[in-house]
C-alpha cells in the first residue's frame, strides 16, 4: 500500500462523481460530495480507530453554525468562514476529547450522544438569540475574485476539489505511522500501551482531526445551501452516517465514498416510494449487522482478492 | 422546594424502574440495549389500548400492558440480542438501535404520531408538610423503593439471583459449574424489560404517550447507568434519585435545561471516574 493517492485514484473518484451529474441537479450532487466528506471524517474514528460514535453530528453542526456565525458577524468571505468552521469544530473536538477518548465501546458511543444532545440544546434553546433557534438563520457569502458560490456549478467544482483534498489527506494520514498506530489501537490498545506509546494522545489527536473534517463538511453544506437549522446537529440523524459507513464498508476511503453515495441515493429516492422510511433503515441496519458486515466495498475487495488468488493458483 | 424534591423523587423512581433493566443487561450480556426504549414506549401504548379499547380500570390495564410486552421483549432477546453475544459492542448498539427504529415506525403506523394525553388515574391529592401532592406521584416513589427492595432480596437470597450475581462477576467460572448462564441472563433480561414496560405505564399519565417518548428517556437512563456503574443495583438506585433531583431542581430554575444538566453531571462523573468497558 502506498501512502499517496495515486493519479488513477483521483481520476476514478472525480469521474465517479461527475457521473452523478446527468441524474441530479448540481446542488444535489454537491450534497452527495459533502456527505462523503462527513462519512470520511466519521470513518477515521470508527473504521480506523475502532470507536463507534453516536454523536458525530455535533461536529457537523459546530462547523455549520461556526461558518454561519462567522459570515454574519465577522466577514462574509467564504474561505475564511470555512477555515473558521474547521478550527471551531476541531476546537470543540479538542475540548471534549480528553473526556471522550478515555472511554471505549458503549461508553464512547453514549458520551458522544450525550454531548451531541447538549450541543443541540445549546443552539436550539440556550443561544437561540444568536442561532435563530428552531428557525435557523441564513448565511450570505461574498464573492472572492472569480469564485462565486451562488453559482451552483462553481460550488460543485469547489466541493469536488475539497473532497479530493480530504481523500488525499485521509490517505496520507491513515497510511502514516500515526494511522498505523490508530489501527493498532483498534486491534488491541493494551498492547500498544505496552509498546510504550501514550495512546491517549493519539486518540485525542485523531478525534480532533475527525471533528475538524466533520466541521469542514458542515461549513460546505452552509456554503451550498446558505441556510443553517438545528437539523445539522440533530442527535437522531447520527444513524445516517453510521448506516452509510456500514453499507459502504468501514475502514477504507473507497468504502466511505461508496457508502456516502449509496446512502444519499437511497435516502433521496426511497422515501418517495415507500412511506415507512425509518422501518426500512432499521431492517437495512439489521441486515448489515447480521449478514453483510464488510459493506459493499468490503464485499467487492473480497471478490477481488478471491479472484486474484484463484488466478495465482491457476498460473 | 419540597414540591421540587417530591417531583425529583418521582422522576428518580421512574428512572430507577427503567434503568435497572438496562444496567443488568449491560452488566450481564455486555450489550447496550437501545431496544429498551422500545419496550418502554410499547408498555405505554399497550396501557392506552387496555384503557381505551378494552375499557379496563387503571390497575388491571397496567398489569395487562406490562405482561403483554413480555413476548415482544422475549422476541427481541431471542432473535437479535442472543445472536450478538460476545460480538463487538458496536454491532449490538447498531442492531438494537435498528430494532428501536423499526418498532417506533411500527407504532407510528398503527397509532399515529399524535401524542395521546392520559389523566391521573387516582386524581386525589394528599397533604404533606402542609403542601398537597398528587397521591399518584407519591405512590410511584413508594413503588420504586419497594421494587428495589424486592430486587435486592432476589439477588441476595434466591438461587436464581445468586447465579446471576455470580455470572456478572465471572461468567466462565459459573459456566464451568455446569450452569447454563445464558438462560439465567435471559430471565434477567425479561425481568428488566417487564420493569421498563412498567416504567412506561407509570410515566404515561404524567406526560403524554407519543412514539418518541422512549428516545428522550433512554438517553437519561443511559446517564443513570453510567453514573451508577453498569450492572450495579445499588449504584443504579442512588444514581436514579440523584439525577431525578438534578432534573427537577434544574427544571425549577430553567425548564429547558433540565435534561441537559443530566449530561453535564454525567460528563463530570466521567472525568473523575473514567469507566473501562
Amino acid at each position: 500500500m502506498t501512502g499517496r493517492l495515486r493519479r488513477i485514484d483521483i481520476l476514478l473518484i472525480a469521474g465517479a462523481f461527475l457521473l452523478l451529474l446527468p441524474f441530479l441537479k448540481f446542488q444535489r450532487s454537491t450534497d452527495y460530495i459533502i456527505f462523503c466528506i462527513f462519512v470520511l471524517s466519521f470513518d477515521l474514528i470508527y473504521g480506523y480507530m475502532g470507536r463507534l460514535s453516536f454523536g458525530h453530528m455535533l461536529f457537523l453542526g459546530a462547523g455549520a453554525y461556526g461558518a454561519t456565525l462567522f459570515a454574519e458577524h465577522v466577514s462574509p468571505n467564504p474561505f475564511l468562514s470555512v477555515l473558521f468552521a474547521i478550527v471551531a469544530a476541531a476546537a470543540v473536538g479538542a475540548l471534549l476529547g480528553p473526556v471522550v477518548v478515555r472511554t471505549t465501546g458503549a461508553a464512547f458511543a453514549l458520551i458522544n450522544l450525550a454531548f451531541n444532545q447538549v450541543g443541540h440544546f445549546l443552539v436550539l434553546i440556550a443561544f437561540a438569540r444568536y442561532t435563530g433557534g428552531e428557525d435557523g438563520m441564513s448565511a450570505v457569502f461574498s464573492k472572492v475574485g472569480f469564485l462565486d458560490f451562488q453559482d451552483k456549478r462553481m460550488m460543485y467544482g469547489f466541493c469536488l476539489a475539497c473532497l479530493l483534498l480530504t481523500c488525499w489527506g485521509m490517505k496520507r494520514l491513515t497510511t502514516s505511522p500515526f494511522g498505523i498506530l490508530l489501527r493498532m489501537i483498534k486491534e488491541n490498545e493494551t498492547r500498544v500501551k505496552f509498546l510504550g506509546y501514550d495512546t491517549f494522545r493519539y486518540k485525542w489527536a485523531a478525534y480532533t482531526i475527525s471533528a475538524g473534517v466533520a466541521g469542514f463538511a458542515g461549513a460546505l453544506s452552509i456554503l451550498n445551501y446558505g441556510y443553517v437549522t438545528p437539523s445539522f446537529i440533530d442527535t437522531n440523524r447520527n444513524v445516517e452516517v453510521i448506516f452509510a459507513s456500514l453499507i459502504g464498508g468501514a475502514g477504507s476511503i473507497y468504502g466511505s465514498l461508496t457508502g456516502g453515495v449509496v446512502f444519499m441515493a437511497i435516502s433521496n429516492y426511497l422515501p418517495t416510494y415507500i412511506p415507512r422510511w425509518e422501518m426500512f433503515l432499521g431492517f437495512g441496519l439489521l441486515l448489515l449487522v447480521f449478514r453483510f458486515r464488510t459493506g459493499i466495498w468490503g464485499a467487492l475487495s473480497a471478490l477481488e482478492v478471491f479472484r486474484s488468488r484463484r488466478e495465482g493458483e491457476g498460473g | 422546594m419540597i414540591t421540587t424534591l417530591v417531583y425529583g423523587f418521582t422522576i428518580g423512581g421512574i428512572l430507577y424502574i427503567l434503568s435497572i433493566g438496562l444496567s443488568l443487561t449491560f452488566g450481564s450480556m455486555r450489550i447496550v440495549n437501545f431496544a429498551h426504549a422500545l419496550v418502554y414506549t410499547t408498555g405505554a401504548y399497550f396501557l392506552v389500548v387496555a384503557l381505551r379499547t378494552l375499557g379496563l380500570g387503571f390497575l388491571p390495564a397496567a398489569a395487562v400492558a406490562t405482561v403483554a410486552v413480555l413476548p415482544i421483549a422475549a422476541g427481541i432477546e431471542r432473535f437479535v440480542i442472543r445472536r450478538l453475544y460476545g460480538e463487538s459492542l458496536d454491532y449490538a448498539i447498531i442492531a438494537t438501535y435498528a430494532v428501536l427504529l423499526i418498532g417506533v415506525d411500527l407504532i407510528k403506523w398503527v397509532f399515529g404520531a399524535t401524542p395521546i394525553p392520559l389523566s391521573d388515574p387516582i386524581g386525589r391529592d394528599v397533604a404533606l408538610f402542609g403542601i398537597s401532592f398528587p397521591l399518584y406521584r407519591l405512590l410511584i416513589i413508594v413503588l420504586a423503593i419497594s421494587i428495589h427492595g424486592v430486587l435486592y432480596l432476589f439477588f441476595k437470597r434466591t438461587i436464581v439471583g445468586k447465579i446471576v450475581v455470580a455470572g456478572l462477576e465471572d461468567k466462565d467460572a459459573v459456566r464451568s459449574l455446569g450452569i447454563d448462564v445464558d438462560r439465567y441472563f435471559a430471565i434477567v433480561f425479561l425481568v428488566g424489560s417487564g420493569l421498563a414496560a412498567l416504567g412506561g405505564v407509570l410515566y404515561a399519565p404524567i406526560t403524554s404517550v407519543h412514539p418518541y417518548m422512549g428516545f428522550q428517556v433512554l438517553l437519561i437512563s443511559f446517564a443513570v447507568v453510567i453514573v451508577g456503574g453498569m450492572g450495579s443495583l445499588q449504584g443504579t438506585f442512588l444514581a436514579s434519585f440523584a439525577l431525578g433531583l438534578v432534573i427537577s431542581i434544574t427544571g425549577r430554575f430553567w425548564g429547558p435545561a433540565a435534561e441537559t444538566m443530566v449530561y453535564a453531571v454525567m460528563a463530570v462523573v466521567l472525568i473523575f471516574k473514567p469507566l473501562d468497558v
